[in-house]
């Protein structure tokens, strides 16, 4: 399908197009053009992705700029999808135009799944994988070779030298999996053809942490121009991403492995200084020289990268008390010592990183200002070592990365020490925990850096949260609703059990009987009656097991199994997808099947249950956070005082936002229908927090309801929706033709005239003397002009 | 000082034998004399009755009752190095502020770190050579030491003050905001009370309910946390001022730099008016004192004294124009605003 939207010409890879897909292009393209940072809300299972890819592609090769698309997305199977999208839409295009473009889109992800190395990819941490490819792929390594050493080198990375540094892969849109193979068949590294080749790429799609962790960021992400056109897709959980990204926790047992790294990095020192006291010597000079090799830091090797925001850098020479190797491994044992001192404590205690640094120094005498260099100095170290074995340091990273961290900022974080797991735990585990709790530190540069950072995301209600928490301003704020022939999904809000009693997950009624008899009842009742699967959601796997143990004694269980298949959620992946699995083939057979999760696990983020996959979701109670996490107590006063957002405003906002992406798993298309049920007193009062989609599809009339009602409603709206439906009925309603989106852009225009029309009879009634004024200043000009020209004469 | 950083086995007293299962609270204490750790009970034992040799085999050192302490660090060679310096930094103490450049800093650091590295893990001369110049310099530097202690605990108090000011600040505004919480709460429930009750009423006499108050409260809490913010103010230490040589002084100028010299018009050389010529030389006109030229320049300073000053601009807008003329030119406005903004 062709298009024009203004002046943009518009290539869309199918016959027929959804009005919001309209919308969404019409209010993305007016961010473009005004070079600013939107929100958009669209509901899930409307072609978010390829609307946006082919606004965004048509935009691009349209004007003259040709500015980049940075696609960010969360996992790596979204980031596959994405890319397989981009890949039929530039098929369709080159048909359209009847030319190939000159066009290359890229995914990156981690080293583990793009890696060929026999040996190395088969190991089974992601860590492990980059630390044995970085002793494959360093400089040094290669130097060594060439000197003639003996060395282990990947042939796959090395191969990569002998082609031309700007093509080395041809034009076209890759998949990851194009990408290996075509990997495989030339013998070069996938992993580094991406990263090399993204500064000659139009898109790229990778994941949030690229752009948002600073440790990769820096290295990854910063020969990107400033004209970039970012997008976050799925981005409702952004906020919790860069607060992680800033984040480390350390624990005794990673202290113990930082102590024996320390100790190996002092024996290879002395090592060195027998056999190759110069290198030792000349990083020495460097760091008294304040030189920096040029664009060290972000060597595609480098150990690691300097885990602070390129903003809060000190650009200065190494203080002068950790410039010598050995005395910087004793500054560091030091401080390592000090940490397993603090841990020993056996009271949780939380403090600012301003107190601990007073408290640091005035035991150990380490100053604040060497604390921030400890990243940049123990990298340097590494290299001049030319360590090779790079993942027994991975826990002296952490070390350093977290006293960099800690030095370097003050406001905005908070050291939490927590020596028991939980409350009742007797043996302690001590964790220390340096959280950020601003979620706007993180994601500060990407606005300041580039002009349009588009948010979008199926559920990312209400929209005003995100600028308040991200700090941000808007140019476009849009949440649009589901156009739809039919009804195809009813939301209800069930409030009361058959017996009218209130149901509720609030901590003080949840386990009683009565309680976990009608959430009983309400999943027999819906076992019952809808068709094929059914997905269900639990605020916590805790509630979720105490719960399941009831109904086993009330024999619900027994019940619901006489019409469906029960498999259950767990923390395990693997335990998990076989479920998943087992769920997906009771659904094909007909068995029907019930699938118990937590609202946020994995089954709620990622797995789509399209179709006959899901034709009900029941959320059992509103799914909060587990309020007596301490560091989710910090972030919450951190929030009321520095945003004055409120505790309760929050709590509720991000448990509305899970929930509704619960209720968005069954809901994937226009084609498909399905119930939804949110089982709580308490969502009556949050219904507004809603996304708009939702909140609009439910009738007042379905906001408190008991499990009798709602089942009878359901039943009815079963019945109704299950008869055939054509296509052909739909159009024009919720899918466009060209002709009818012909007929939409037409009526907007005229509706366009209208308007002026009607200002300009409203300007018509005062435009003398809004004209008269300039002329009249004229006038007089032109007389003083020639009394002038007289005087003259 | 036998330097053996003795593993220390957190459970068992190197001297007696007990183990931590036998006597539950068992502390060990070292003696910073030679860092070997060993239980309480032990240094009861042996050194109640005045100082005593040390009971580890090898080591000859006499200890006493009084140098006992729990040690802070598990690894008591960093125990021992900590010690150091300490001792190292009393007297080492400048900060960056007393150093004019950045690598006069670091170079300074350096050689304090080699000093105390020297002393921490040197051989025999080494370390002897390092306490020497620990000596020299404390004796050389006695006042500036005196005065950099005196500032360094200046420092700390103010940071601690701080610390504890926005603590209290803190904790304050916690206090506030349950406070707040709970007003909102009660007065949600008066206004249902209320409406309950005007329903009871009979109707027209329905009450509007209004906060009060709640701007107000905001405010000081904004006052409070501005207050908060400057309660010990920020010291922030960097480099010390570069002294610089004193510019050279320039002539004296009695206008301080003030300029006369006429914007909008040249005078040139001899202007002049055959009116005024005969002037020139009329001795009734120059008297002592008097140019000439001073009456040419003041004539044309007054030429052009209005030049610049634009009447219309200080007229009020508006000025004749009837009421009903200025609200529609405001309507116009408005429409043609309205119109921009939908385009």
């Amino acid at each position: 399908m062709e298009f024009n939207i203004d002046d943009l010409p518009v290539l869309f890879p199918y016959p027929r197009i959804y009005p919001e897909q309209y919308a969404y292009m019409c209010d993305l393209k007016k961010t473009l053009d005004a070079g600013g940072h939107c929100v958009l809300e669209m509901p899930s299972g409307t072609g978010k992705t390829v609307t946006l890819l082919s606004l965004i592609v048509a935009y691009q090769q349209h004007y003259p700029e040709h500015r980049k698309l940075i696609y960010c997305s969360r996992t790596m199977s979204e980031i596959e999808k994405a890319l397989v999208e981009l890949k039929e839409l530039m098929k369709f295009r080159a048909q359209r135009l009847g030319r190939e473009e000159e066009f290359r889109g890229l995914g990156l992800t981690s080293r583990k799944n793009l890696c060929l190395h026999p040996s190395v990819k088969r190991e089974k941490s992601g860590s492990v994988v980059d630390a044995r490819c970085r002793s494959l792929t360093a400089g040094f390594v290669k130097e060594k070779k060439e000197k003639g050493e003996d060395v282990d080198v990947c042939i796959y990375h090395d191969n990569l030298d002998l082609l031309e540094p700007h093509n080395l892969i041809p034009n076209g849109v890759w998949t990851l999996d194009g990408l290996l193979r075509y990997g495989e068949q030339r013998k070069q590294c996938p992993y580094f053809t991406a990263r090399r080749m993204m500064q000659f790429c139009n898109v790229i799609i990778y994941s949030y942490h690229y752009l948002l962790d600073p440790k990769i960021a820096e290295r990854v992400s910063k020969d990107l121009s400033k004209d970039c056109i970012v997008v976050f897709d799925e981005a409702h959980n952004i906020d919790n991403v860069c607060i992680e990204s800033l984040s480390t926790d350390i624990t005794e047992d990673s202290l113990r492995r930082a102590t024996r790294g320390a100790q190996n990095l002092e024996a290879k020192i002395n090592d060195m200084r027998d056999s190759d006291e110069k290198k030792l010597q000349d990083e020495y000079e460097k760091l008294v020289e304040g030189l920096r090799g040029a664009d060290e830091g972000r060597q595609e090797d480098a150990f690691m990268s300097n885990p602070v925001l390129p903003d809060d850098l000190l650009k200065e020479a190494v203080p002068g008390n950790i410039r010598r190797a050995e005395h910087f491994v004793s500054f560091l044992r030091r401080f390592i010592e000090y940490l397993k001192t603090r841990m020993k404590v056996r009271q949780v205690i939380s403090e600012t990183p301003e107190s601990f640094l007073t408290h640091l120094k005035e035991y150990t005498f380490i100053e604040k200002k060497p604390l921030r260099f400890c990243a940049e100095r123990l990298t340097s170290l590494v290299r001049t070592l030319e360590l090779t074995n790079i993942e027994d340091y991975q826990p002296l990273q952490e070390v350093a990365t977290f006293a960099t961290l800690v030095a370097t900022y003050e406001k905005g974080f908070l050291l939490i020490l927590e020596p028991y797991e939980s409350d009742t735990a007797e043996v302690p585990n001590p964790v220390l925990h340096f959280t950020c709790l601003d979620a706007a530190i993180a994601i500060k540069p990407v606005f300041e850096r580039f002009s349009s950072v588009v948010i979008t995301s199926g559920t990312i209600s209400p929209l005003e949260m995100y600028p308040k928490m991200l700090g941000f301003n808007t140019v476009v704020q849009e949440s649009y609703s589901m156009t739809l022939a039919r009804k195809s999904f009813l939301p209800m809000i069930v409030t009361r059990g058959s017996d009218q009693a209130s149901i509720s997950t609030s901590f003080q009624v949840r386990n009683e009987p009565s309680v976990v008899r009608n959430y009983g009842s309400l999943l027999t009742e819906f076992a019952r009656i809808t068709p094929d699967g059914m997905v269900v959601f639990f605020p916590s796997y805790l509630y979720m097991e105490s719960i399941i143990s009831m109904w086993q004694g009330m024999g619900i269980l027994d019940e619901v199994w006489k019409h469906k298949l029960i498999l259950v959620e767990t923390p395990d992946a693997q335990e998990t997808s076989l479920a998943l699995e087992t769920y997906r083939t009771a659904c094909c057979k007909g068995r029907g099947a019930v699938m118990l999760c937590v609202a946020r696990g994995k089954v709620s983020e990622g797995i789509d249950f399209d179709h006959h996959y899901g034709r009900t979701v029941l959320c059992i109670g509103v799914p909060f956070q587990y309020t007596e996490s301490r560091i989710l107590k910090a972030r919450l006063e951190f929030l009321r005082e520095t945003y004055r957002i409120r505790e309760n405003d929050f709590l509720s906002f991000d448990a509305m936002r899970h929930a509704a992406q619960c209720l968005g798993r069954v809901l994937r298309g226009k084609d498909d229908y399905g119930i939804m049920v949110l089982a709580d007193r308490r969502f009556q009062k949050k219904r507004a927090q809603l996304p708009k989609w939702i909140n609009q599809a439910l009738l007042d009339a379905d906001t408190n309801l008991s499990t009798d009602m709602a089942v009878s409603a359901a039943r009815r709206f079963l019945k109704v929706i299950a008869q055939p439906f054509p296509t052909s009925a739909q159009e024009g309603v919720s899918i466009w033709t060209k002709a009818d989106l012909a007929a939409h852009q037409e009526k907007m225009a005229h509706e366009l005239i209208l308007e002026l029309q009607a200002q300009q009879a409203a300007a018509q009634n005062a435009p003398r003397v809004v004209e008269e004024r300039p002329d009249s200043d004229y006038e007089m000009d032109d007389d003083d002009e020639a009394a002038m020209m007289e005087l003259g004469a | 000082m036998s330097r053996s950083p003795m593993v220390c086995t957190d459970d068992m007293c190197p001297v007696c034998k007990t183990i931590r299962y036998l006597n539950k609270d068992m502390e060990f204490l070292i003696n910073p004399e030679c860092y070997h750790s060993m239980c309480s009970n032990c240094v009861n034992r042996l050194f109640n009755d005045g100082p005593n040799q040390c009971p580890y085999a090898g080591c000859h050192r006499t200890l006493r009752r009084k140098g006992f302490r729990s040690a802070f660090f598990g690894d008591l060679s960093v125990e021992r190095e900590v010690d150091i310096r300490r001792r190292v930094a009393a007297v080492f103490n400048q900060a960056e502020d007393d150093f004019e450049t950045l690598r006069d800093y670091n170079n300074y650091l350096q050689m304090v770190e080699d000093l105390t590295f020297d002393l921490v893990s040197g051989n025999e001369g080494k370390r002897r050579n390092a306490e020497a110049q620990l000596q020299q310099w404390e004796a050389s530097h006695k006042a500036e030491i005196e005065r950099n202690r005196k500032a360094g605990r200046e420092a700390d108090e103010q940071a601690r003050r701080r610390l504890t000011a926005e603590k209290e600040a803190a904790r304050q505004r916690r206090l506030d905001a349950i406070r707040e919480a709970e007003e909102e709460k009660r007065e949600r429930l008066m206004s249902r009370e209320a409406e309950l009750d005007n329903m009871a009423a009979p109707e027209g006499q329905r009450v509007q309910l209004k906060r009060r108050g709640q701007t107000s409260r905001v405010e000081t809490a904004m006052n409070t946390a501005m207050a908060t913010a400057d309660v010990g103010k920020l010291s922030i230490r960097g480099l010390k001022e570069k002294k610089k040589a004193p510019a050279p002084e320039g002539p004296y100028d009695p206008f301080g730099g003030m300029d006369f010299v006429p914007s909008r018009y040249k005078l040139g050389e001899g202007l002049s008016h055959p009116q005024i010529e005969k002037y020139r030389y009329d001795p009734g006109h120059t008297t002592g004192g008097y140019d000439f030229d001073e009456y040419t320049a003041r004539v044309m300073f007054e030429a052009f004294a209005g030049m610049g000053v634009f009447i219309e601009d200080e007229k009020e807008v508006g000025i004749g124009l009837s009421a009903s003329q200025v609200a529609s030119i405001g309507a116009g406005i408005a429409a043609v605003g309205d119109k921009m903004e939908l385009d």
